[in-house]
């Protein structure tokens, strides 16, 4: 599954664009940050939008600084990527080693995949209610919901990778006699790397998504939360919430930016990487 | 595969005879047996595990997880000879009109933006902001500007589900051959007109894609919003059933639930195949 509008907006053009043509790309796109941000401030002012719905820029800009200067945030920021990291281990761990053992047999894997298809379109959330009634509003179900999301996109992803090993490659390793858990980290893993850090990059997105769901509706002392009690908290802790929500876009934005270069990193080998690795200035 | 074996160039004319004939030759019975057991393959182990679910929980005296067959019972006399109907409709009304904003919108917006390459690249940063933006953290921002009914359900999934589609059709429409759109130029296409004829369908498969994602999104948003913001739906029906302790309704919300997701996949992929045979059928002779 190739997910390319991951990569649309903020990829750069392939053509390296000249000096002054970037530099007046940057120009524009502060114009319309400081257009979109003054157009918010005078709404709020002119009492188009009212205060009691929706914060002026200035108190939600303030709010998110003071924010960042304390410890809440950054406590709050701490718990999030916790569920979402342990999550994404457990998950990926669990996909990896499934989907390579399944994606190694023909059989298991005809007999599977139309399963996982299956499982795939199933709504995540429709577990979360077993999740909550098994193991309550705890951390354990919030790194269990995350993990299950994370599982499946990944795994056949897994499956591809595993499948779509070089038959030179891999009947080399045989008669090399590569066997067993050299054979897992020094053949197949590398083989199916590409496939599986595209898994990965759809998964974490999820697992962020899954992981602002679990604290929404179960609780605990993330981002999630913050949202959710300021909201609560009435219009006064407005700016609040809508800074937690600018934190959570902002962590969307790392972890995928994250996610592609560590990709562009690590991956530099690979045929399919090769391509852009020659267009990158 | 043979039946478009006319229509194909002169290259490759042998092997569309001979693919024709093979076709031709093939027992009937021998094919529909085949058939069956390609379907055998397909469905064995996923019929095992709903029999192994059904015989495991038969006699199962656990709250949390009661017989499969009181599930199913249930499931028949709430939601389809029943009063959770209403609820089921609300959902999908909901589900029906915030999809359908953030299709036309993100195809509509997304092509705006692919012809104004300015606007593109200066507001290109803020849209892929509000793409990884995890939705749901908005859901309670939303309310607080229209309340929980009809309208904060729509206007959350619309917002969630539409920027999948409207990058996929920003990048789509940036992968069409230039060459095509330079043809379509020196024809005296309008501009309305290139677009119908020479941009979507080049861009159509990735729009296709664009779309599957917003449908999860806007699935997922569906219940997530019903869920925090209390009236009504099925993702209020099972929050309900949970906190009542009513596990038996509650996993009749949650098969329902898993159907929803596994129809609106499968009406996607039919109506996919429908839109797309022409993409698919070209693919095909590329491949041979």
């Amino acid at each position: 599954m190739r997910l390319p509008a991951g990569t649309a907006a903020g990829a750069p053009v392939r053509v390296p664009p000249g000096r002054g043509r970037a530099l007046g790309r940057l120009a524009a796109r502060l114009a319309v940050l400081a257009a979109a941000l003054g157009l918010w401030q005078a709404l709020s002012e002119s009492g188009l939008i009212r205060a009691d719905e929706f914060p002026s820029m200035t108190a939600t800009v303030a709010a998110l600084g003071h924010q960042l200067a304390g410890a809440a945030l950054w406590a709050a920021v701490g718990d999030t990527m916790a569920a979402w990291v342990v999550g994404l281990l457990l998950g990926g761990g669990c996909a990896i080693a499934v989907g390579t053992l399944i994606g190694l047999n023909g059989f298991a894997l005809r007999s599977v995949t139309p399963v996982v298809e299956f499982f795939k379109t199933i709504p995540v959330i429709a577990v979360l209610p077993i999740a909550l009634v098994l193991w309550g509003t705890t951390l354990t179900m919030q790194y269990v919901l995350v993990a299950f999301a994370v599982f499946w996109p990944l795994v056949i992803q897994v499956f591809y990778g595993v499948r779509s090993m070089d038959p030179t490659v891999r009947d080399t390793a045989t008669v090399l006699q590569v066997r067993g858990g050299r054979r897992f980290f020094v053949v197949v893993l590398p083989s199916a790397a590409p496939f599986i850090a595209t898994g990965l990059r759809v998964s974490a997105a999820v697992a962020l998504i899954i992981a602002i769901i679990a604290e929404l509706i179960g609780g605990g002392s993330g981002v999630g939360v913050r949202i959710l009690t300021a909201e609560n908290s009435g219009p006064t802790a407005y700016p609040v919430m809508y800074a937690y929500i600018l934190v959570a876009g902002l962590l969307g934005v790392g972890l995928a930016g994250a996610f592609a270069l560590a990709e562009r990193r690590f991956l530099h080998w690979h045929e399919s990487q090769r391509e852009a690795a020659r267009h990158a200035p | 595969m043979h039946r478009d074996g006319n229509g194909i160039a002169a290259g490759s004319g042998q092997q569309a005879a001979a693919a024709g004939t093979a076709g031709r030759r093939r027992v009937p019975l021998l094919s529909a047996l085949g058939r069956a057991a390609r379907a055998v393959a397909w469905l064995w182990l996923f019929a095992v595990g709903v029999a192994a679910w059904w015989v495991l929980s038969a006699h199962s005296t656990s709250l949390y997880f009661p017989p499969l067959e009181k599930i199913l019972r249930q499931l028949y006399a709430l939601w389809i000879a029943g009063s959770a109907r209403g609820q089921l409709a609300a959902s999908l009304e909901q589900f029906a009109a915030g999809y359908a904003i953030a299709g036309l919108g993100g195809i509509g917006i997304g092509a705006l933006l692919w012809s104004v390459r300015g606007v593109r690249e200066a507001t290109s940063p803020y849209i892929y902001f509000l793409y990884v933006l995890p939705a749901p953290a908005l859901v309670p921002a939303v309310m607080t500007i229209f309340g929980i009914g009809f309208t904060m359900k729509v206007v959350i999934i619309a917002f969630a589900a539409i920027w999948p589609t409207l990058l996929n059709t920003l990048d789509g429409m940036r992968g069409v051959d230039e060459i095509k759109l330079d043809t379509s130029r020196v024809l005296g296409l309008s501009g309305f007109r290139a677009v119908r004829s020479v941009v979507l369908p080049a861009a159509a498969p990735q729009i296709v894609a664009g779309l599957r994602n917003s449908l999860q999104v806007a699935i997922i948003l569906m219940v997530v919003s019903e869920w925090i913001a209390s009236t009504g739906g099925i993702g209020y029906f099972i929050v309900n059933a949970q906190q009542a302790f009513n596990y038996l309704n509650m996993w009749t919300g949650i098969i329902m639930l898993a159907l929803i997701g596994i129809v609106a996949n499968l009406l996607f992929v039919l109506a996919e195949n429908w839109l797309l045979h022409w993409h698919y059928a070209a693919r095909a002779k590329e491949a041979r």
